[in-house]
C-alpha cells in the first residue's frame, strides 16, 4: 500500500491534528508566560508576543493552503479568505502591539540603550532591520485578502491570478518569519 | 462586486488582472516609502525630526523617560501608509478594467521586494545612501 492512502484515514487525521494542538500550546506558552515576567512591561510584551505568535501559526497554516491555489488545483476559497482575513487581523494586531513595545524598547535604561552598550550590532543592524521588515506581512496579507475578495469565485478560472495571490501569501510569511526570528533573538538577548 | 455575483462567469466578465498589479505595486511603494524616509531620518538630527513630525499623530510617537516613545518610526509609517492607499486607490481606478501580464508583474514584484528588504540591511544600504547624500 503506497504511503498516499495513508494521509486520509482516522488515525492519521487524529495524530496530525494532536500535533498541532500541541505544538499551538507549546508555542504559545513560550509567549504567555512573558505576562509573569519580573518586568514593569510584561503586559506589553505578552500581547506583542502572543499576537506575533498567533500571525506565524497561521501564516504558515496559510502556506500550506497557498500552495494547491499556485499549482491550479481548486480550493476552498471561501474557506481561504475567510483565514488570510484573519491573518490580516492578527499581522496588524502584532504590528499595532509592535509599536506599543517598541517604546520601552527605546526608552531610558530600555533594552535599546543596554543593546547599544553592550553588542551595538544587534540594534544597528539586526533591530534596525526587524522594524521594518515586520511591517510587511500585514499589507501583503491585506492585499492578497482584497484580491480574494474583489474578484470573488471566479478568480478560480485565471490561473495567472490565483498564483500570484499563492505567491503574495507565501512571500508574506517569509517576512513573517525573518521578523519572528529577529525578535526572538533581541527579546532573549535583553527582555523589556 | 459584479463578478462576486457569479459562480460560473462568461467570458463577458473576465477578470481584469490590473487591479491585482494596482494593490501589489501599492505595496512596494510603501515599502520603498518606508526604505527611503528612514534612510533620510538617518542622515541628521534636523531630517530625523521632519520625518518624526509626520507621526505626531500616533499615541506614543512622542515622549522619554523609562516608557519611552515610538519616535520617527510613526512618522515612516505615516508616510508609507499614505503612499500606500493613495497609490492603490489611484493604479486600481487606472487599471481595473486593463490586463497587465502577471507574469511578467509576479517577476518585477519579487525582485523589487528582495532589493528593498536588502535595502534595509544596513551594510549593505549605508555605503550606497552616503554615495547619494554626498551627491547632494
Amino acid at each position: 500500500m503506497s504511503a498516499g492512502q495513508y494521509t486520509h484515514d482516522n488515525f492519521s487525521k487524529i495524530l496530525i491534528r494532536s500535533q498541532v494542538l500541541i505544538a499551538l500550546l507549546l508555542l504559545l506558552t513560550l509567549v504567555v508566560t512573558d505576562f509573569w515576567f519580573p518586568s514593569a512591561y510584561s503586559l506589553k510584551a505578552g500581547v506583542h508576543g502572543v499576537t506575533a505568535i498567533l500571525a506565524v501559526v497561521v501564516g504558515t497554516f496559510l502556506t500550506h493552503r497557498a500552495f494547491p491555489l499556485i499549482k491550479g488545483m481548486k480550493v476552498n476559497l471561501e474557506s481561504l479568505r475567510r483565514w488570510l482575513l484573519a491573518a490580516t487581523l492578527l499581522n496588524l494586531a502584532g504590528a499595532i502591539s509592535g509599536n506599543w513595545i517598541y517604546m520601552r524598547y527605546r526608552g531610558q535604561d530600555g533594552p535599546r540603550d543596554w543593546i547599544l552598550a553592550h553588542r551595538p550590532l544587534f540594534h544597528n543592524v539586526l533591530m534596525e532591520f526587524k522594524e521594518f521588515i515586520s511591517l510587511f506581512p500585514f499589507p501583503l496579507m491585506l492585499s492578497a485578502t482584497v484580491l480574494l475578495y474583489y474578484y470573488g469565485l471566479p478568480i478560480q478560472i485565471r490561473r495567472d491570478l490565483c498564483k500570484f495571490v499563492g505567491i503574495t501569501i507565501l512571500v508574506s510569511w517569509s517576512f513573517l518569519m525573518l521578523g519572528f526570528v529577529v525578535g526572538l533573538i533581541l527579546a532573549k538577548l535583553r527582555f523589556v | 462586486m459584479e463578478l462576486d455575483q457569479h459562480d460560473q462567469p462568461t467570458s463577458e466578465q473576465p477578470p481584469y488582472t490590473g487591479p491585482a498589479v494596482a494593490a501589489s505595486l501599492s505595496v512596494l511603494l510603501a515599502f520603498f516609502t518606508l526604505m527611503v524616509s528612514h534612510h533620510i531620518s538617518r542622515l541628521s538630527p534636523g531630517l530625523d525630526k521632519m520625518v518624526h513630525s509626520f507621526g505626531y499623530w500616533i499615541p506614543g510617537s512622542q515622549g522619554s523617560g523609562p516608557d519611552g516613545s515610538i519616535g520617527s518610526y510613526t512618522g515612516k509609517e505615516t508616510l508609507a501608509l499614505t503612499v500606500w492607499f493613495g497609490s492603490w486607490l489611484l493604479f486600481h481606478l487606472l487599471w481595473r478594467k486593463q490586463n497587465l501580464s502577471l507574469n511578467t508583474w509576479t517577476k518585477v514584484f519579487i525582485v523589487a521586494l528582495g532589493l528593498i528588504t536588502l535595502g534595509f540591511f544596513h551594510p549593505l544600504s549605508d555605503p550606497i545612501v552616503l554615495f547619494i547624500s554626498d551627491l547632494f
